[in-house]
């Protein structure tokens, strides 16, 4: 056997490079975010938990500004089309986007997604993340606005248990709060530990069966 | 969560930039993580490992800097350290969007970064080798 390769002195070079990786997906968002305004659009970026209910808000969405907007909508899931089927019920256009084993939404994924739609077509984007309450907040996609959608059916403690991805949310939507006294949940305790981490969030409880809280999200998000 | 994903970008970045050098072993890797990231340390040391394997890069010593979270203040000026929210069920330091000193909302300016800072390489010069 060789000599294990050891290296001298003088033969090694330091190389800064200085490259910032999470960076290049926040040069994509960049990029995403001014084609989407030079096509005069608004993109909301919808993140939550898994069964949070944030394909039900973006169909009651969807339905009451059918009327004021042209939209269309982006959904991550890792696989299936299950919920971009929900949305296309509704006459909007709707990219599926699967992830396959990622665990969040990229701003490449976000580019190539907007090559598929007809950017004159369209005024509002709707982009639902694949559900978890950690990744996504990492990867800036290029919306106007992020939301981050909880529901009492989790616990008690879904804030607190995640509080990193909350300082990223404009709108903190509190879903399901027809189950709260069901679930023993005090939204009024979510809505504080909300505040707590990010009080410039707008923190709206809703029931996005029975469309209650709805239009206090739509106000929420300036829409 | 996504640490191998990210691991293996700046394993790649990493090879590339020793290919440019002609370089034959990668000796070192010095990164800066922010501490803001959703980036655990053990799983990018652990994804590091694996992706290395068989590369130029297998034994070589990552050395990862952790860097704190900054925000500023444009209320009152402030820019540091973030306010940590002190309910005693959370056993990590929670920073919050308030500022320390006047209470109002400050904005994230650091500790978002994942960066190669640089990388020491072993270039074999005018075919000159270190193995016998």
């Amino acid at each position: 056997m060789k000599n294990v390769v050891k290296a001298e002195e003088g033969e090694i070079f330091d190389i800064e490079l200085d490259f910032n990786i999470l960076e290049a997906n926040r040069k994509l968002a960049t990029e995403n975010k001014k084609l989407l305004q030079k096509n005069g659009i608004k993109a909301i970026d919808v993140m939550g938990s898994i069964g949070s209910g944030k394909t039900s808000l973006i169909e009651k969405l969807v339905h009451r500004l059918k009327g004021k907007y042209r939209m269309a909508a982006f959904k991550g899931d890792l696989t299936t089309t299950i919920d971009a089927e929900l949305i296309a019920r509704h006459g909007v256009d709707v990219v599926p986007i699967n992830t396959g084993k990622e665990c969040h939404l990229d701003a490449n994924l976000i580019k190539k997604a907007l090559k598929r739609i007809n950017l004159k077509d369209i005024n509002l984007l709707f982009i639902e993340n694949v559900g978890n309450l950690i990744c996504p907040a990492e990867f800036p996609l290029g919306s106007d606005k992020r939301i981050v959608v909880v529901s009492v059916t989790e616990g008690p403690y879904m804030v607190v248990k995640h509080p990193f991805i909350f300082m990223d949310a404009d709108v903190v939507v509190i879903n399901k709060v027809d189950l709260a006294q069901a679930m023993g949940v005090d939204v009024k305790k979510l809505k504080k530990d909300a505040k707590a981490i990010n009080p410039k969030a707008k923190v709206v409880a809703t029931n996005c069966r029975s469309g209650e809280g709805v239009a206090n999200v739509i106000e929420a998000l300036d829409l | 969560m996504h640490e191998f994903s990210v691991t293996s970008q700046i394993v790649e970045a990493i090879l590339k930039e020793a290919e440019k050098h002609s370089a034959k072993k990668v000796v070192e890797v010095h990164l800066d993580v922010g501490k803001l990231t959703f980036l655990g340390l053990e799983q990018v040391r652990f994804s590091y490992e694996v992706l290395v394997k068989g590369t130029i890069m297998e034994g070589s010593k990552l050395r990862i800097e952790e860097k704190d979270g900054i925000v500023k203040c444009s209320s009152c000026g402030y820019k540091g350290d973030f306010q940590y929210e002190d309910d005693p069920i959370y056993h990590i330091p929670t920073p919050t969007l308030h500022c320390p000193k006047c209470g109002e909302t400050v904005e994230i300016v650091g500790g978002r970064e994942c960066t190669i800072r640089d990388v020491k390489l072993l270039i074999d010069e005018g075919g000159k080798t270190n193995a016998n």
